[in-house]
């Protein structure tokens, strides 16, 4: 898998420093999963967050802190297990990537012939909501832009516009100053993992995503 | 296994004057050479509370100072400073020297647990959620040996080590101090613009740094 599209660096450091967006979050883990190059990048950044931890002006504990720990740790206080994660799998989950085992998926929504998505469920929500976006063999987009940032790793199958080719792994962004006409790789569908940020009603978004789609 | 402690004086004590005194240079190490990774294989190995507590009394008050720089309250600093230490030793044993540094690896403890606060905070039901996975999506390669894995990590220490100081200046006040752009810009005297622009170029040149080092 040869992947030549990447984040920005700004996106792969907000995740490093643990400052994204949830539905951002997922799809920047989602590409640094498939990523060498990006595992790095964050891998550096994590490193130089320590030595911020290091270097940074402490602030005095509690009095009683070291105490109250180790009671707790003494008193076997319930460690924390790990989640029992209950989400429903579909048969044809089998390519997703291993952050989506966190998270619920909803049931498959029809947005126009041929295209369809899966919102995933982010408990307590946030700024973007993000979903997986399946398009048939050969879909077009009319171009369109976005009134906001739209962030895209396509997981399986590719799609082409004027920025390039992007298949799996590859990662895609777009926002206001953008057009965009994606043309959908004609030998199987395309399964993308999207987070889209705006202040637009699901409703009004469906809408808006209908509209600039056409099967060819 | 004897491990080695070199301990000097610690310089911590009475930081004041300029702000670019009391907030260093990344590469400004502390003037302190303990043993970290030493310490936590002795809390893994025979949990030893004396090892326990030098890393408790170093990291906690920085993690709490990180935090609360962060813009977290004290109250909620100090809860996580204090789970994070919980954390530190439950998973001392989970600690893998060859992959990450001991800061490193505790950075990552803290960081993970204020997503886990911010997350918790937001929802109305309790959804306990795996920070900690969403990170690590994959498991690490069988084909990975440890030594091509610090081999990776001495790659990365390189290329932080090459990030002029103005850099990694503006890279920690941006990401890791999530101060405002206009903040950087008024604290450095410098244009927006030039905060905007400074950014993009450090990032660019660690993305460089990186992949030159393959």
């Amino acid at each position: 898998m040869t992947i030549k599209h990447h984040p920005p660096e700004e996106f792969l450091a907000g995740f490093a420093a643990g400052r994204l967006d949830q539905a951002e979050h997922i799809v920047i883990a989602a590409h640094v999963s498939m990523c060498a190059r990006c595992r790095r990048f964050v891998g550096a950044f994590e490193r130089f967050g320590g030595t911020v931890l290091e270097t940074v002006k402490p602030a005095a504990l509690a009095a009683g802190a070291f105490e109250a720990v180790m009671a707790r740790i003494d008193g076997g206080e319930a460690a924390p297990t790990a989640p029992a994660v209950a989400r429903p799998r579909r048969a044809d989950d089998t390519g997703l990537p291993k952050v989506l085992d966190l998270y619920e998926i909803g049931r498959v929504r029809r947005i126009a012939p041929g295209l369809s998505m899966r919102p995933i469920v982010i408990p307590g929500g946030g700024k973007s909501r993000a979903f997986l976006l399946r398009s048939e063999p050969g879909s077009r987009m009319l171009e369109h832009t976005h009134t906001e940032t739209e962030l895209t790793c396509v997981l399986e199958g590719s799609f082409s516009h004027e920025g390039g080719y992007f298949g799996p792994g590859d990662f895609d962004i777009g926002d206001n100053t953008i057009e965009h006409r994606p043309v959908v790789g004609a030998d199987m569908p395309c399964v993308c993992l999207v987070a889209m940020s705006g202040k637009l009603r699901i409703n009004g978004f469906l809408g808006r995503l209908i509209e600039p789609f056409i099967r060819l | 296994m004897a491990v080695l402690l070199q301990r000097r004086i610690l310089g911590h004590g009475g930081r004041s004057g300029s702000l670019a005194k009391r907030w260093p240079r990344v590469k400004e190490r502390p003037e302190i050479a303990v043993d970290w990774v030493g310490l936590i294989s002795e809390i893994a190995l025979r949990r030893d509370r004396g090892a326990y507590r030098r890393l408790f009394e170093f990291f906690a008050p920085r993690i709490k100072g990180y935090l609360m720089r962060t813009g977290t309250s004290e109250a909620e600093a100090e809860e996580i400073a204090q789970e994070a230490m919980i954390t530190l030793w439950r998973k001392a044993d989970k600690f893998d020297p060859a992959t990450s540094g001991a800061v490193a690896w505790i950075f990552t403890i803290t960081r993970n647990l204020r997503i886990d606060a911010l997350r918790k905070g937001r929802r109305t039901e309790r959804v306990l959620q795996d920070v900690e996975a969403e990170y690590r999506p994959e498991p690490v390669e069988s084909t990975e040996t440890a030594y091509s894995r610090s081999q990776e990590a001495g790659h990365v220490e390189l290329a932080l080590q090459r990030l002029s100081a103005q850099q990694s200046e503006i890279i920690r006040l941006s990401f890791l101090e999530e101060r405002p752009h206009s903040e950087i810009a008024e604290l450095l005297g410098i244009p927006l613009g030039t905060v905007k622009s400074r950014i993009r170029l450090a990032m660019n040149r660690l993305r460089e740094l990186l992949d030159a080092s393959k």
